[in-house]
């Protein structure tokens, strides 16, 4: 396998990973959008995954879960924003609770500097049987959030307002 | 609030002009008609954007000089960077246990067809 290379330079506050697969584009699209498939593979390797519900349509939510080796459960969600088959997905990306309502990263104890809702895009090429995947992982800007990371804010401002008033 | 800010950052860097200034100043300070003069834009057009940019706290003026230099502010970037690579290593570590994923069903594949 060759090791991930930036095919152009990704602009400040987005990533970039490219890798090569030996292995079909087809299964590769399988393993990213099938759950059975995909907690087979989601997350670092200290990680499972225990949990993870696909609905594959514009529109349409995923919410995965993934567990540390000390059981710590640190949830994803997102909205499919655009799905060509075998092609591309783009899709948002937020941290959430069980239940998929979007939570900012410090819900997690996380530092407070990774953006409510990011947009992730993955690209699926075939090279001869192998297949090359770009992903891009960027911010987003405030004016561009959905209405579910607009929530996820509000809800952390009511929980500061809570704790402000009983301080 | 720091939230705040870094959506301020994402917002200043959305743009393809911005993001072209900032390279600029990398290579130090400069004037406002110094930085208009790669682009077919006018020194007002140009000041908006030096505003955006400064708000997010991406450039610093200069208040002594008639001419008011522009100056790179690195900080809000390094901000940016740290959760950018605090994803690297999340989906790096994920892609590899793709590809041994990928090879493992390839494996049971062939076996399967040799049954």
């Amino acid at each position: 396998m060759e090791k991930s290379r930036p095919m152009t330079k990704p602009a400040e506050g987005e990533l970039v990973i490219t890798r090569i697969f030996d292995a079909p584009r087809e299964l590769v699209w399988k393993a990213w959008t099938d759950p059975e498939h995909l907690m087979r593979w989601w997350g670092p390797k200290v990680f499972t995954c225990p949990h993870c519900e696909i609905d594959l349509r514009v529109g349409g939510k995923f919410l995965n879960c993934m567990r540390s080796s000390e059981g710590q459960d640190i949830w994803s969600t997102g909205v499919y924003r655009e799905i060509v088959p075998m092609e591309r997905i783009v899709c948002t990306d937020s941290f959430a609770d069980e239940k998929g309502n979007v939570v900012p990263a410090t819900h997690y104890g996380m530092p407070d500097n990774i953006p409510l809702e990011m947009q992730v895009t993955v690209t699926f090429e075939d090279l001869d049987g192998k297949t090359r995947m770009t992903l891009r992982h960027e911010g987003l800007p405030a004016g561009e959030m959905s209405d579910s990371a607009q929530q996820g804010w509000s809800e952390s401002f009511d929980k500061l307002a809570e704790y402000l008033a009983k301080a | 609030m720091p939230t705040d800010l870094l959506s301020n950052t994402f917002a200043a860097l959305a743009d393809p002009t911005r993001r072209s200034i900032l390279e600029r100043l990398v290579y130090g300070e400069a004037s406002v008609t110094e930085l208009a003069e790669p682009f077919e834009m006018s020194l007002p057009a140009v000041s908006k954007h030096l505003k955006v940019l400064e708000r997010a706290g991406l450039i610093e003026r200069s208040r002594q000089a008639q001419w008011r230099p522009c100056r790179l502010q690195a900080a809000p970037l390094k901000d940016v960077d740290e959760w950018v690579e605090r994803y690297r290593s999340f989906w790096e570590e994920s892609f590899d246990r793709l590809d041994e994923y990928l090879f493992q069903l390839q494996e049971e594949e062939k076996t399967d067809g040799e049954k």
